[in-house]
């Protein structure tokens, strides 16, 4: 029956189309707009360590200016990174599971062979809790060791791309490379990691690649390693030496993130915040009323507005445009069902059911729906590839996996029901035989 | 035909008119608050920057090695960078102007700390930095040579003596006072006078509201990186890119020339965002507008075929095809108009959505009767030919049976 069903309603397509053309284009660009807008929200909204998001907490104090807040738009907000003491001392306090003070540094790596030109590579500088707090994955070696950290010891971790450049992608731990003068040893290789979005950096970009390296934090003090990445400062100081910028500046460059054992540990680890303030206070710094804070990957995610308005904007008026289609679809099929009231005129005669009558309108519906689903999924297709090129994502940011694959397919399907069941209704209610005796 | 009887054929069988109506309301909403947020993503690509954006070139260059001397770099590099036909002049600069990377400070005409200061941009650069930019100052002088010294990082430097500010920036400081020659206090309540106004220029971040906040301080930074801002003859960028990077890259082993591209570039790259919203927009009322003239063609058509005997028998009974013509139009156009008042209203509230959640400007109203005359005018052309077509059935027709 159901054969006869699908049979029947593939012969009533073909029979108009036009019409059968129009419903199925106007369900296609609705889901190619739609789903296109909604990949784009859902890659930028989504969790990036679903697993751990509510137990790593980017860490906020607010050591700024008594006279007024760190932004003016959010007065209850204390500045969103900490100056290079603090995170110091913080690190030596090691309250949590697993800390990182971090900040982004570029330096310049010379030649491995002679004939090498030497190039500038980004680097993260952190502590060896990095790995382990965001679960990095590794192909060759792993993390440095905490007593890497204490000593300031030169060693670095590649990204898979850095090690290509300067290894051929070969088990380089062990070799050395030459940055600053110094001879640093490489520990370890990650695999690709590409959390999207960049959850443990949104204050320099959201959306950027890795930095190609990571190097130990401590090695900030010996090599003199200038932040890359965004500065804030309030107060006048009367810095002349890289030393005094970092023991003595209050402005914040440092970003910090600790994981705690479960999110329960949330208050405790505010309070020890609030003691290390508090004890700062006596030396005349954090003039402000206590106000420290710590917040998890999502809340992080929200208070950097990582999801850009427009998208938002884009995702709502594409809704719009599906209405407008599903409208489309709705007058389509009132007027094609409608139009063939003597057919079904006379399928009722000869014995069909009001019910025989729904199932196969319902029936050639979604097989229009289905249609267009697939259309529309391959112009979301197409619209992402444009989306790409338009705003520079880096390759492979922007696409359709499985959920929104069977997302865009859903919406047609249910959509295009919605769509079909007030015609088909229509069309149920015309009595049999009485349209026959007119012509 | 008057509208009467028309108006009860569309009663008689509402549902379909009503859907139309329905979809040419959401059309609408969606178009005029699309082509809204168009025209302010054009108008504020369109802001005139006052830089010489299509003939500067931006150089990116860092040196190493434990026998570094950051200022004896950039004072070859400027000498060898100037050697070069069809360079006009050329500066290190902190920061480059559109690049989205910059720094700011803040200025008070008053030394006193409780006073809320102004926002702004902060260059410093050579003497030959408004040339290098083609900036072009409008009042005072520009920083005499022996005025620019190499600024060390990590050193404190004291206030510079004069410092040039742009126009906008004067205003929000001085309000109608002329500001030249007046004195500003930086954060640190250290004082510079204003030598020079700078009629016109654009800072480092696109997006901010105090864009064209600018001060400069006389200056070459000699940081880790350096930034050179080069300006050349018209014409002659493209060519001299690849000649600057290669020289650059051959005097000096013991440095990396990171990048050297068009400011151009840089700037499109600031105002990607805005590019990008306004052409997506664009293609998704294109689409939305296509799709609409096309129902309205499709059904439009499909009446006809269903009225043909009806048609028929109005031209029998003497309709002339004006008539019918016109019985066509007039339908449209009342399907149209009532969804032309729903969609007035809708666009209003989706307008009031828009500018409550995301601080979007309000819409501008003129757009609602220029938005509604457009959509006549083309639900008009889409049902011309439908209507030519039942205007065409032969009287004839009524008498035969179907």
């Amino acid at each position: 029956m159901f054969r006869y069903n699908i049979k029947l309603a593939l012969k009533s397509m073909r029979r108009n189309p036009i019409m059968t053309g129009l419903m199925v284009a106007a369900i296609a660009v609705g889901i190619g707009v739609s789903i296109t807008t909604l990949t784009v929200y859902y890659l930028m909204s989504s969790n990036p360590i679903p697993e751990k998001s509510d137990v790593l907490f980017a860490v906020t104090m607010d050591s700024w200016d008594p006279l007024r807040p760190f932004d003016s738009d959010f007065p209850e907000r204390g500045p969103h990174q900490v100056t290079f003491s603090d995170a110091e001392r913080l690190m030596a306090l090691r309250a949590g599971k697993h800390q990182t003070a971090m900040f982004e540094s570029s330096l310049v790596i010379e030649p491995v062979a002679a004939e090498g030109l030497p190039f500038e590579a980004g680097a993260r500088v952190a502590f060896a809790d990095f790995f382990p707090m965001f679960e990095v994955p590794f192909i060759y070696g792993s993390g440095w060791d905490s007593r890497a950290d204490a000593a300031a010891e030169p060693v670095v971790v590649l990204t898979k791309k850095l090690n290509e450049r300067l290894f051929g992608g070969e088990d380089s731990v062990g070799k050395r490379i030459t940055m600053q003068d110094t001879q640093f040893q490489v520990v370890g290789v990650i695999d690709t990691w590409e959390p999207t979005p960049r959850f443990y950096d949104p204050i320099n970009g959201g959306f950027q690649d890795v930095n190609d390296m990571f190097i130990p934090f401590a090695l900030t003090r010996t090599l003199e390693l200038n932040s890359a990445g965004s500065d804030w400062g309030w107060k006048s100081e009367d810095i002349t030496s890289f030393e005094q910028h970092l023991n003595i500046s209050e402005s914040v460059w440092i970003q910090y993130f600790v994981e705690l054992e479960s999110p329960k540990d949330r208050g405790d680890y505010v309070a020890h915040l609030d003691a290390y303030v508090e004890a700062q206070k006596k030396f005349g710094r954090f003039q402000r009323p206590m106000n420290n804070n710590i917040y998890s990957v999502t809340e992080w995610m929200e208070y950097h507005d990582v999801v850009a308005n427009d998208t938002k904007v884009l995702v709502g008026l594409s809704f719009l445009f599906l209405t407008v289609c599903l409208l489309s679809t709705i007058a389509l099929l009132l007027t094609k069902f409608v139009g063939r009231k003597g057919e079904t005129s006379l399928r009722r005669a000869l014995g069909a059911s009001r019910r025989a009558i729904f199932k196969q309108q319902i029936v050639e519906v979604a097989v229009i729906g289905l249609s267009g689903g697939l259309c529309g999924l391959f112009l979301a297709w197409l619209g992402l590839q444009g989306i790409q090129v338009l705003y520079d994502a880096p390759a492979g940011l922007v696409s359709l996996d499985w959920v929104m694959t069977l997302t865009a397919i859903s919406i047609a399907i249910v959509s295009s029901m919605v769509a079909g069941l007030y015609p088909a209704w229509r069309v149920c209610q015309i009595p049999p035989a009485t349209q026959l005796k007119t012509q | 035909m008057g509208i009467g009887p028309m108006i009860s054929t569309l009663r008689r069988n509402l549902t379909g008119p009503l859907l139309v109506a329905l979809q040419i309301a959401v059309t609408l909403a969606i178009v005029i608050n699309s082509l809204f947020i168009i025209l302010q993503r054009i108008e504020k690509m369109n802001r005139n920057p006052g830089i010489d954006v299509e003939n500067v070139i931006v150089i990116d260059v860092r040196g190493f090695g434990a026998d570094l001397i950051v200022t004896d770099n950039i004072t070859n590099d400027m000498d060898l960078i100037k050697s070069i036909p069809g360079v006009i002049a050329s500066t290190v600069s902190n920061a480059v102007p559109l690049s989205g990377s910059g720094s700011g400070t803040v200025l008070r005409t008053i030394a006193d700390e409780t006073i809320d200061p102004v926002n702004t941009g902060r260059y410093i650069w050579s003497e030959e930095g408004l040339d290098a930019l083609g900036v072009e100052l409008s009042r005072g002088r520009n920083f005499f040579p022996e005025e620019v010294n190499y600024i060390l990082p990590d050193s404190s430097v004291a206030a510079p003596p004069s410092v040039l500010i742009t126009q906008d920036l004067a205003d929000q400081l001085f309000g109608d006072e002329d500001a030249l020659g007046k004195t500003v206090y930086w954060g640190n309540m250290e004082a510079s006078t204003v030598v020079g106004i700078i009629g016109r220029m654009h800072g480092s971040w696109v997006n901010w509201s105090n864009l064209s906040n600018v001060v400069v301080q006389p200056g070459k930074p000699a940081y880790t990186n350096n930034r050179y801002i080069v300006r050349v003859e018209p014409g002659m960028r493209d060519e001299l890119i690849p000649i600057i990077e290669q020289k650059l890259g051959d005097s000096n082993l013991r440095r990396v020339v990171n990048n050297v591209r068009p400011l151009e570039q840089m700037a499109a790259n600031s105002y990607r965002q805005d590019r990008s919203m306004a052409i997506v927009l664009l293609i998704v009322i294109t689409l939305l507008i296509g799709l609409t003239a096309l129902v309205i063609v499709g059904l439009s058509s499909f009446h006809v075929t269903q009225r043909t005997k009806q048609i028929g028998t109005r031209r029998a009974l003497g309709a002339t095809r004006t008539d019918i013509i016109r019985e066509f139009m007039l339908e449209n156009w009342l399907i149209t108009t009532a969804g032309a008042v729903a969609g007035a209203i809708l666009t209003v509230v989706i307008a009031y959505w828009l500018e409550v959640s995301f601080a979007l400007p309000r819409l501008d109203w003129r757009l609602l009767p220029a938005g509604i005359g457009i959509l006549w005018v083309l639900s008009s052309l889409a049902v011309i030919e439908p209507a030519r077509r039942a205007a065409s059935v032969p009287p004839a027709v009524a008498t035969r049976s179907i």
